[in-house]
């Protein structure tokens, strides 16, 4: 059986403009496509435009030329509240620095995204528990973040990506805040996630970290420079 | 779905406990002194309409002119007699007319004692200052012509006096002349200055200035109180009491009055105007306070937005549409001015209420100053919630998450 394609991106390109007319060329004719279940990382030097194509991915951007499909779905000219409908729906986001709101609790923070779905908050503590105990933060649920230490956070982060069932989770440079020990941890559980069949897209610059996934694709100055598998990329190795 | 950002914007409201409270410290202030200053306004409205209403209808009082100016023709002082008011009751359009004697004295009844004031008038009086008799009946005009040594005394005077027992037919001393005491005058409470006008006995004037002050011109009066009929053009009335008095008093054509009229009613009108301006006033100025509130709120939400940039970048990021979060900011100040128009408005009632009790005033709760405060709540909170809503709605998601 064939896997659908989750991402589809043909002839992606963003030029930013500025005062003076000048602009600049961050990123050009980028072409690939993602299919569900791979797990796959992107990585390239600051600067390459590797941010710029996650926030595009992600649908907080536009790009200025080009096509992205998204689960069987133009996104690339959608306003800002059709492109707000897309993330809730699609994209599960697990940043660096958590982005947690520090003053509510766990089980809040995991249903957050679940309040603009319009669910109840018996509806959404429900699923907020199903997913805490699936990330293992069982008994943590009315704790606030500030009383987790930072591994636990990254957790309560991915429970909250997971809940509302996304397309595909996107997770940018997601070790960056954490010890070497966690950081192995947290990435186990992104590769147990991919086996139980889930979309995964990280952005890296860390070799270590991208060596989890399967798939790597490499952008430099804009371009895309390698798209292949990780294991056949020379310079990383598990 | 709207439900649940309300929700979300009071669980905000209530994660900041301290912040919001000190942002609702305006409207609080100005909420509260506008409803003081309502409250102190209609309590004086209150009082001048109780204190009036006793005298009731179109009211006159006629009393030697105070300055004298042009000589004094007879050698004699400008003075009202008691044959001037009985004249005066004749004319057309007259109710009542009555001479009013003041004194003050000292009433005693076996071992008590009162000082009291004493009011020597006739019947009329009654009429003209709408006393009612609870027990017992008031004295005859023939009591009044033949001086007879009867009283009429206030609720003071007979609880001071007698206490729990019953002053009818008992006698009580004024100066050492025995009085019977034929009623008891039903309760009025206190006036508009202030004074007990239940501390009075009203007595025939010619028992007073006879038997009591043995004067040799028992006629002449202090003023005369007249009442003109409800039906009557007032200033006719006036007009006709005033060509009378002249020709009684022989003043030639030119001359001045040695007398005056006044009219109370355009007195009370004036006094009732003067405090509606006063409270329209002090609202007017308690209410700058007001727009001082709203511009505190409005301060404190625009902060509100800065500080939570990341948080809006969040919500942004994990789905919510600009209106969503437009509509939780919005919602936020409305929340928070409304609680600080609930917390100034009982705030307000509280206070007015017990100083209220304090200086033995009636203070009234209006439906008026309650809707006012709901009212006030609700576009103060829009208003100033308006700029920082939009502020929030338009942060880029991508630079909001950035923010530290």
């Amino acid at each position: 059986m064939s896997k659908e394609p989750v991402i589809e991106l043909k002839h992606i390109g963003k030029t930013y403009f500025m005062e003076g007319g000048l602009s600049q060329e961050v990123l050009k004719d980028i072409n690939f496509t993602v299919t569900e279940g791979e797990f796959v990382a992107i990585m390239g030097p600051s600067g390459s435009g590797k941010s710029t194509l996650m926030n595009i991915l992600g649908c907080l951007d536009r790009p200025t030329v080009g096509s992205y499909i998204l689960a069987g779905r133009e996104v690339s000219h959608l306003s800002d509240n059709q492109l707000a409908e897309v993330r809730n729906k699609s994209i599960g986001f697990v940043f660096q620095n958590f982005n947690l709101l520090m003053r509510r609790t766990i089980a809040d923070n995991v249903s957050l995204p679940l309040i603009y779905r319009g669910l109840s908050d018996k509806t959404r503590r429900e699923i907020a528990l199903k997913y805490i105990s699936m990330m293992k933060l069982s008994g943590n649920q009315d704790r606030i973040p500030s009383q987790l230490s930072g591994g636990m956070q990254q957790r309560v982060a991915i429970a909250r990506a997971l809940a509302t069932e996304p397309t595909m989770i996107l997770a940018d440079e997601p070790t960056g805040n954490l010890d070497s020990t966690t950081s192995d941890e947290i990435m186990e559980l992104f590769t147990d996630l991919n086996k139980a069949g889930k979309t995964i897209v990280l952005v890296t610059h860390e070799p270590d970290v991208a060596s989890y996934a399967t798939r790597l694709i490499r952008i430099t100055d804009g371009r895309k420079e390698y798209d292949g598998l990780v294991k056949n990329y020379k310079g990383l190795s598990k | 779905m709207l439900w649940l950002i309300i929700k979300e914007a009071w669980v905000s409201i209530s994660s900041h406990k301290l912040r919001s409270f000190l942002t609702t410290l305006g409207i609080i202030i100005g909420v509260g002194a506008v409803v003081l200053m309502v409250a102190a306004g209609q309590t004086v409205t209150l009082v001048i309409n109780n204190s009036f209403a006793s005298m009731g209808g179109q009211l006159v009082m006629l009393h030697p002119s105070f300055v004298v100016t042009s000589g004094i023709k007879s050698g004699q002082r400008p003075s009202i007699t008691s044959q001037d008011v009985d004249a005066v009751r004749e004319l057309k359009g007259i109710e009542a007319a009555a001479p009013m004697v003041f004194a003050t004295a000292q009433a005693v009844y076996g071992a008590n004692n009162w000082t009291a004031a004493l009011r020597g008038s006739t019947t009329d009086l009654l009429v003209v200052n709408k006393w009612e008799v609870e027990k017992g009946e008031p004295f005859t005009s023939k009591d009044v012509k033949s001086a007879a040594p009867y009283v009429l005394i206030g609720a003071t005077v007979a609880n001071e006096l007698f206490g729990f027992n019953d002053p009818v037919g008992q006698i009580i001393r004024i100066k050492n002349v025995p009085l019977k005491v034929v009623g008891v005058l039903k309760s009025k409470g206190q006036d508009l200055m202030g004074n007990d006008q239940d501390d009075i006995i009203i007595i025939p004037y010619t028992t007073l200035r006879q038997r009591i002050q043995g004067s040799r011109i028992p006629n002449r009066v202090n003023f005369g109180f007249i009442k003109i009929s409800d039906d009557e053009d007032m200033d006719a009335a006036i007009n006709r009491i005033k060509m009378l008095m002249r020709s009684r008093h022989n003043i030639k054509t030119g001359g001045e009055d040695d007398f005056e009229i006044r009219n109370m009613t355009a007195m009370v009108e004036t006094v009732k105007t003067v405090g509606l301006v006063l409270s329209i006033l002090l609202a007017s100025i308690a209410s700058i306070s007001l727009v001082v509130g709203s511009i505190g709120i409005m301060n404190m939400m625009l902060v509100s937005v800065t500080e939570r940039t990341r948080e809006i970048g969040i919500r942004k990021a994990l789905g919510a549409a600009n209106r969503w979060i437009m509509l939780q900011f919005l919602t936020e100040s409305v929340m928070i001015s409304f609680m600080g128009s609930a917390i100034g408005l009982a705030l307000g009632i509280a206070i007015s209420q017990i100083a209220g009790s304090i200086l033995g005033y009636e203070v009234p709760i209006s439906m008026w100053t309650l809707v006012l405060a709901g009212a006030v709540a609700i576009v103060v909170g829009i208003l100033s919630g308006v700029l920082p809503a939009y502020k929030a709605m338009h942060l880029d998601p991508i630079e909001a998450l950035r923010y530290q």
